[in-house]
C-alpha cells in the first residue's frame, strides 16, 4: 500500500511541535468562528490568511492551520443552530430544522453529541476519500497540456456558480470581472504594463488576498449593519451535558449516507458544503421520513446534514489540491493563500511537494480527533463564548483584518484597495452576484492567459490547437452541457415564479 | 420599474468592459510572442459586454436596499474605515485602532461607554500582540510628535 507509507511520512511532518500547536489552535479558533453567528468559514479563513503571512510560517504549516480552521468551522456551525436556532454559518442551516426542535424538547445534549459524532464521521470519511482519490486524479491530470488547462479553467468558471438558483449570466459576469482584474499589472510575458493607470502600486497586479479579504470580510460588516439589531438571542439552557449513547447509535446509517452524499457534492465543482448538507438532508428525509418526524426533532435529521457538510468540506479539497481548481468559496480562499506563498497546486504538487500534501492529509486525520474532543466534552466553552454580542465581536474582527492586510506589504494603498473591494463585494452580494467566481477569476486569470499563450506559441498562432486533444474536447463538451443545463433550469425557475405571480395576482 | 438596480449594474459593467476592450488594442505585440498582451483582454471584454448588455435588457432578481437609517449606519462605518486608513500612519496604530473599534462598536448598537472601553483595551492590546509579540512592525505614535 503506497498510500499508507505516504500518509506515514505525512505524520512525521504533522507531528512536529509547531504543527501540532497550530493544529490545535486552528481547531479551537475554527470551532469558535463556526459557532459565532455571522462569521463563517470563508470570512474566518480570509481574515486569518494575512496573519499567517505576518507570522512567516512555511506553506505546509500555514495550510495546516487554515485547514484546521476550515474543518473547525464545519463542526462549530451546528452549536448555534441547535441552541439558538440561528445557523453559525451557511452550511449549518439544515441543522436548525431538526436540531433546534430536539433542543426545545430537552434533548440538547443528545443533539449536540449526535451532530458532533456525525461531523467526525463525515469529515473522517472525506479525509479517507481525499487520501485515496486525490493522487489518482493528480496522476490523470499530469497528461494535461497548456490547451487542456485552458479548457479546464473554462469548465471551472462555467460550473463554479453551481446549478442551483441564481441567474447564470450573473455568475459568468462575476468570473469575467475576476479575469479582468487579473490582467491588471505588468504582463509577465511581454513586460507591458496593462491597466495600471501609471500607478506604481498596481504594477505587481492586484494582490488576491487583499481583494478577497475586502470582498468577504468588509462586505460582511456592511451587510450586518443593514440587518435590524435584534435583542440578544436566548440560548436554550442545557442542564445536563452528558449525552445518552443509546441515542447516537440508531443514527449511524443516516451519518454514513449523509457522508456519502456530501462527499460527492463536495468533489463536484461549484457545490461546496452548503449544497452537501442540503442534499444529505433531503436524501435522508426521502429515505427515512416514514412517520413524518422530520422537522420536529428527528435525530437522523441532525446526523445526516452534519455528516454531509463536513464530508463535502473535505471532498472540496480534492479538486483544489490535485487540479488547482477549487470547488467552493473556502477552498478558493485556501488556493489564494497557496499561490501567494508560491505554491502552485495541481498535479505536480504531489510529485514536487509530497511533504505538503501528505503532511496536510495526516494533520486532517489528527484534526478530526482534536475536534471531536473539543466538540463533545469541551463544548461548554463554546456555548459560553458563542454569546459574545455582535457589537463587540465585529469591530475587533475589523481591526484584525486591517492589521493583517497592512502586514502583508506595509502599504496604505492595500488598505484602500481592501475597502474598495469591500464596497464592491457588498454591492455584488446585494445584486445576487456570487463572489466566488470573481475570486477564482482573479486567482486563475494569470495562469489561464499564460496557458493560452503557450498553446498558441506551440501552434504558431493556429487556434485549432485549443480543440486538438481528446482531453480538451471532452472538457468543452462538459462545459457546454453544464451551461445548457443551468440555463434550462434558470429559464424554468423564471417561468415558475412568473406563473406563481400570475396566480397570486 | 423592476430590476432598476440590476439594469444600472449592467450598464456600469458594460461601460467598463467597453473601455477595457478598447484599451486592450493599444498594447503592442512584441517579437516572439504569438498572441501578445492584447488578445486575452479582448477575449474577456467582449463576452462581458454581451452579458452586461443582456442584463440591461432582461434584468433578473429583486434588490431590496437598506432603509434610510441603515444606509446612514453603513455610510458612517465606511467613513470610519476610510478615516482609519488615512490616519493610521499619521497618528499611530494604538490610538487609531482604539477609535476604530469604539466607533464601529457604537455604530453596531453597543452601549457607547462599553464600546470605548473595548477600544481602549483592544487598541493597545492588538498593538502589543502584533508589534511586540509577533514582530510585525506597527507605528506606535506615527508622526504625531514630529
Amino acid at each position: 500500500m503506497e498510500v499508507l507509507s505516504l500518509i506515514g511520512s505525512g505524520f512525521l511532518v504533522a507531528l512536529t511541535p509547531l504543527n501540532i500547536g497550530l493544529l490545535l489552535l486552528g481547531c479551537f479558533v475554527g470551532t469558535l468562528l463556526g459557532a459565532l453567528p455571522g462569521l463563517g468559514p470563508v470570512n474566518g479563513v480570509a481574515v486569518l490568511i494575512p496573519l499567517t503571512f505576518a507570522f512567516g510560517f512555511d506553506p505546509t504549516s500555514s495550510l495546516i492551520l487554515l485547514c484546521a480552521v476550515y474543518f473547525g468551522c464545519m463542526y462549530g456551525g451546528r452549536i448555534s443552530s441547535i441552541l439558538l436556532n440561528i445557523p453559525g454559518d451557511e452550511p449549518a442551516i439544515m441543522t436548525t430544522l431538526d436540531g433546534y426542535p430536539m433542543a426545545v424538547q430537552g434533548q440538547a445534549a443528545n443533539a449536540l453529541a449526535i451532530s458532533g459524532v456525525a461531523s467526525f464521521v463525515g469529515a473522517t470519511i472525506a479525509v479517507i476519500g481525499l487520501s485515496l482519490f486525490a493522487p489518482v486524479l493528480a496522476r490523470a491530470a499530469i497528461h494535461f497540456g497548456p490547451a487542456d488547462y485552458f479548457a479546464l479553467y473554462i469548465l471551472a468558471f462555467a460550473t463554479i456558480g453551481g446549478i442551483a438558483g441564481v441567474d447564470p449570466r450573473k455568475t459568468l459576469l462575476s468570473a469575467l470581472i475576476g479575469l479582468m482584474l487579473a490582467t491588471v499589472g505588468i504582463d509577465p510575458i511581454s513586460g507591458v504594463p496593462r491597466y495600471t493607470f501609471d500607478n506604481f502600486h498596481l504594477f505587481d497586479g492586484i494582490e488576491p488576498i487583499v481583494a478577497l479579504v475586502g470582498l468577504f470580510a468588509i462586505s460582511e460588516i456592511l451587510l450586518i449593519l443593514e440587518k435590524s439589531v435584534k435583542d440578544r438571542p436566548k440560548a436554550i439552557r442545557v442542564d445536563r451535558w452528558m449525552p445518552q449513547w443509546s441515542a447516537i447509535w440508531p443514527t449511524r446509517w443516516a451519518m454514513l449516507r449523509g457522508s456519502g452524499v456530501g462527499f460527492v457534492a463536495g468533489v463536484l465543482p461549484g457545490a461546496g458544503a452548503s449544497l452537501g448538507s442540503f442534499m444529505a438532508y433531503v436524501f435522508e428525509k426521502q429515505k427515512s421520513n416514514k412517520k413524518g418526524t422530520f422537522g420536529k426533532g428527528d435525530p437522523r435529521g441532525v446526523a445526516a446534514p452534519e455528516a454531509g457538510n463536513n464530508s463535502a468540506a473535505g471532498g472540496a479539497l480534492i479538486p483544489m489540491l490535485s487540479l488547482g481548481v477549487p470547488g467552493s468559496g473556502t477552498t478558493a480562499v485556501l488556493l489564494a493563500m497557496l499561490i501567494s506563498l508560491n505554491v502552485q497546486p495541481g498535479p505536480l504538487l504531489f510529485e514536487r511537494q509530497p511533504d505538503l500534501v501528505w503532511g496536510l492529509v495526516a494533520s486532517l486525520y489528527l484534526a478530526n480527533i482534536a475536534l471531536l474532543v473539543l466538540n463533545l466534552p469541551m463544548i461548554g466553552i463554546f456555548t459560553r463564548l458563542m454569546m459574545t454580542p455582535t457589537w463587540a465581536l465585529m469591530p475587533v474582527v475589523a481591526a484584525i483584518t486591517f492589521v493583517g492586510v497592512y502586514g502583508i506589504s506595509n502599504s496604505v494603498f492595500d488598505l484602500e484597495l481592501m475597502v474598495f473591494f469591500g464596497v464592491l463585494g457588498y454591492v455584488l452580494r446585494k445584486l445576487d452576484v456570487s463572489l466566488v467566481p470573481l475570486v477564482l477569476g482573479l486567482l486563475l486569470g494569470g495562469d489561464m492567459e499564460r496557458n493560452l499563450r503557450r498553446a498558441m506559441s506551440i501552434s504558431d498562432g493556429d487556434w485549432s490547437i485549443l480543440i486538438a486533444s481528446p482531453i480538451s474536447i471532452t472538457l468543452y463538451v462538459l462545459t457546454i452541457g453544464f451551461l445548457a443545463l443551468s440555463v434550462w433550469l434558470a429559464v424554468r425557475d423564471h417561468r415558475q415564479t412568473k406563473a406563481e405571480r400570475l396566480t397570486e395576482g | 420599474m423592476t430590476g432598476l438596480s440590476v439594469r444600472l449594474f449592467g450598464a456600469a459593467v458594460f461601460a467598463i468592459a467597453a473601455l477595457y476592450t478598447l484599451q486592450a488594442g493599444t498594447y503592442q505585440i512584441t517579437f516572439g510572442d504569438v498572441l501578445g498582451p492584447s488578445v486575452f483582454p479582448v477575449i474577456v471584454g467582449i463576452p462581458m459586454m454581451i452579458l452586461s448588455a443582456s442584463l440591461v435588457v432582461f434584468p433578473t432578481g429583486q434588490v431590496e436596499w437598506a432603509g434610510r437609517d441603515r444606509m446612514w449606519r453603513q455610510a458612517a462605518a465606511l467613513a470610519v474605515f476610510v478615516a482609519y486608513v488615512l490616519l493610521m500612519e499619521q497618528i499611530g496604530f494604538p490610538i487609531t485602532t482604539a477609535a476604530l473599534i469604539a466607533l464601529i462598536g457604537i455604530i453596531m448598537g453597543g452601549a457607547p461607554w462599553r464600546a470605548v472601553a473595548l477600544g481602549a483595551v483592544f487598541g493597545p492590546g492588538l498593538w502589543a500582540l502584533f508589534d511586540r509579540v509577533l514582530g510585525l512592525p506597527l507605528d506606535f505614535l506615527g508622526k504625531l510628535f514630529g
